[in-house]
């Protein structure tokens, strides 16, 4: 089911959905998967309890632009930066990470340092997200090869 | 139905009918025009899917043919629609629980401590992720995440620190989840005992034990779901033999419900999963007069106050006719229905002290319902494990609807409210229809493999939010008067100093053991899990020998390999 899109020579927004750590609240993870899928962006869920490592390779695998983790375990200050410090490693600068759940608001300038584009809220209408993802994707869109 | 009515049935009838007629003539010249007063886009359905109608009348008992003797009997009579016990409420007052733990054993005796003292009758032991996942702390799984949403409980040292000073007996119920360590838990709480001399008979342990659950809901499977099962209904089987008294297996709506499916589609999967453990115990030739009564159900409803009070007493009635009627029990604890639940409300994240009062209807909805044993979230619930304050208003909460306000004086008392009995009827159909669904597709495994219960719970879950975001769901600070939502920096601050000391204890414990006794115990653990035999009593040495946790999870995970979790969504 491909739409025709206003811009037919460059691709669709790519984003991994993914849960990291023993987490295994993925309700939210799933209903922003949906969302962005509707959005009319390409979306692959990683599945639960995955290890940054995993994910890293996934993304890719799945060539993606952006990789959402959902995280409510209390454990995003250790995992988001490794998960960025990966990506780097991997040479995948160019793939952005946002994150939601339960962060605490003082965790959240500490982890745009770090890497992280946006962190979204429990609450966070999907539009708000979407929104988000169609702005920033604008000047660092791939063409299609 | 072709029954002649005697004589009083058809006078009621007959008033029934005038009440429907005067009840369309009220609609039409007095209600309607009065519509144009409201403007908002609210609709008038349960979270379930149920219209509602603006008002209800014996019209609408006529309507669903209610039959008093039938539908509802007396409190600890069949159908137990009106209570599972005789007195309920007026003679034997619901429990007030706490769900606690968090950090490592010592700190969470500490807060057990200022628990006891506020009033809690039963302590429920919030177990860390890598607990419930079965790793232990110094697994590489574990780390960040040690002592962070619950308590690190490695081996038996743990509990014994953990329940210092607090005897096995000096509460109503001690327990914890363990839904995919179930043999494990029961074994610690069995070995608890002991080490604090006090036999089995003089306490009751609870446990929630419900693998199934985990698979579609709540997420901390190991093992694939068939062999979880059965691990799990080792347990009922074992507390069958040797502590009659406890409460083995708890059988969750909760996380299904929360999760997107509804309470209604929850209450119908959970229902199909008592089946499947009971039929595993069923085929092990014990007789269901003997293991439905050790059997709880843990019901959920969070958004519709009347829908919850509806899913208890529907849930109630459904549950005795299937025991009498699938299963043949003969007597009434069987049939009787025990229900633990946990009080929410549609909390959220903005203006946390909102969700004081949220979760108090919530619960006392609840309590009208007839619950057992009450849990109260606390209002920081959606952000992190509740703090102390957080902890005692929750039980105040419950103390105040227990004991203030006259909510608990006398049973069942929304049996016969024209709304609340329709409710009830009309839910326990979507109930009963959920069940045909899942009897169709081959019943509780399947909700798993074929992807039924995640879909219910993704299509539910995706329609929830665009009711939010449409405003079509009122909600206080986040569709009408919104606020920014907000984590404030207390949230999940896991203590590093717990987590280290925890490791330290378990390096301590693993080095000082008796190591033969250790690797003789875990053997037997292995052999009886290969020849399919009863887990608990070879699981019950090793823990007794200090065994960690992640030892006899492993032997399993080598046996039965691990749970891919799905990818769909």
């Amino acid at each position: 089911m491909i739409a025709a899109t206003a811009t037919p020579s460059r691709r669709k927004i790519r984003v991994l959905i993914a849960k990291v750590g023993l987490d295994g609240h993925d309700v939210g993870a799933r209903v922003v998967a949906r969302g962005l899928l509707d959005a009319g962006m390409e979306v692959i869920y990683t599945g639960l309890r995955r290890t940054t490592e995993e994910v890293v390779r996934a993304a890719i695998e799945e060539d993606v632009d952006w990789i959402g983790v959902s995280i409510l375990s209390g454990a995003h200050q250790v995992l988001l930066p490794k998960l960025r410090r990966l990506l780097d490693e991997a040479g995948a600068q160019d793939i952005r990470i946002i994150a939601g759940g339960i962060i605490p608001q003082e965790d959240i300038p500490g982890l745009q340092h770090d890497g992280v584009a946006q962190v979204f809220l429990s609450g966070t209408p999907i539009a708000e997200i979407v929104d988000f993802l169609m702005r920033e994707s604008v000047q660092p869109l791939k063409e299609v090869p | 139905m072709n029954v002649v009515k005697p004589p009083s049935a058809f006078q009621a009838d007959h008033a029934g009918n005038e009440v429907a007629a005067e009840c369309e003539r009220w609609q039409r010249e007095a209600f309607e025009p009065s519509r144009g007063n409201r403007r908002d886009r609210k609709k008038f359905a349960t979270d379930t899917g149920i219209p509602i109608d603006p008002l209800y009348t014996p019209a609408n008992l006529e309507r669903i043919g209610f039959d008093y003797l039938r539908d509802l009997g007396f409190p600890g009579e069949y159908p137990f629609t009106r209570g599972e016990r005789p007195g309920m409420n007026r003679t034997e007052p619901f429990v007030v629980s706490a769900y606690a733990g968090y950090g490592d054993a010592e700190a969470s005796n500490a807060r057990f401590k200022k628990l006891i003292e506020v009033g809690t009758e039963q302590i429920l032991v919030a177990l860390d992720l890598p607990t419930q996942c079965g790793y232990d702390s110094d697994h590489e799984m574990a780390a960040a995440e040690v002592g962070s949403v619950g308590v690190a409980i490695d081996t038996l040292a743990d509990m014994e620190i953990m329940f210092g000073g607090i005897p096995a007996d000096s509460l109503k119920r001690i327990g914890a989840l363990g839904n995919s360590i179930g043999p494990i838990v029961l074994a610690q709480y069995a070995a608890l005992g002991e080490k604090q001399g006090i036999p089995w008979s003089r306490y009751t342990v609870n446990l929630q034990n419900d693998p199934l659950k985990e698979y579609i809901a709540r997420g901390t499977q190991i093992l694939p779901p068939e062999p979880a099962a059965k691990l799990a209904s080792d347990c009922v089987a074992w507390c069958a033999e040797h502590a009659p008294n406890w409460s083995p297996m708890t059988v969750c709506v909760n996380h299904i419900n929360a999760g997107g499916a509804g309470s209604s589609m929850g209450t119908s999967i959970a229902l199909a999963n008592v089946q499947h453990y009971v039929e595993l115990l069923l085929k092990q030739g014990y007789s269901i007069d003997r293991i439905a009564p050790l059997l709880h159900m843990f019901p959920d409803e969070r958004h519709d106050f009347f829908v919850s009070i509806a899913n208890l007493r529907a849930l109630r009635r459904i549950w005795a006719r299937m025991m009498k009627e699938r299963y043949g029990a003969q007597s009434p604890e069987a049939m009787a229905c025990h229900t633990t639940v946990y009080g929410h409300g549609q909390e959220a994240l903005a203006e946390p002290l909102n969700n004081i009062p949220r979760t108090a209807f919530g619960t006392l909805a609840y309590v009208l319902g007839g619950a057992s044993y009450v849990y109260l979230a606390g209002y920081d619930e959606a952000v992190s494990t509740p703090n102390e304050n957080s902890a005692r208003v929750a039980l105040r909460t419950l103390q105040i609807i227990a004991n203030e306000h006259g909510f608990a004086d006398t049973i069942d008392p929304l049996g016969g409210s024209y709304y609340v009995e329709t409710l009830t009827a009309e839910v326990e159909k979507q109930i009963l229809d959920g069940m045909a669904q899942i009897e169709r597709i081959g019943g509780a495994l399947p909700v798993i493999s074929t992807g039924f219960g995640r879909r219910k719970m993704t299509e539910g879950a995706v329609r929830r939010q665009r009711a939010i975001d449409s405003g079509e769901r009122p909600w206080v600070t986040v569709n009408m008067w919104q606020q920014k939502p907000n984590v404030p920096n207390t949230a999940f601050r896991g203590d590093a100093k717990a987590a280290d000391r925890q490791l330290a204890r378990l390096a301590q414990v693993k080095s000082t053991r008796d190591q033969a006794r250790v690797k003789t115990t875990l053997a037997e653990v292995e052999r009886a899990t290969a020849e399919n035999r009863n887990v608990v009593p070879a699981v019950l040495d090793a823990v007794r020998a200090y065994a960690t946790e992640g030892e006899i999870v492993d032997i399993w995970r080598r046996r039965f390999g691990t749970f891919v979790p799905s990818t769909d969504f």
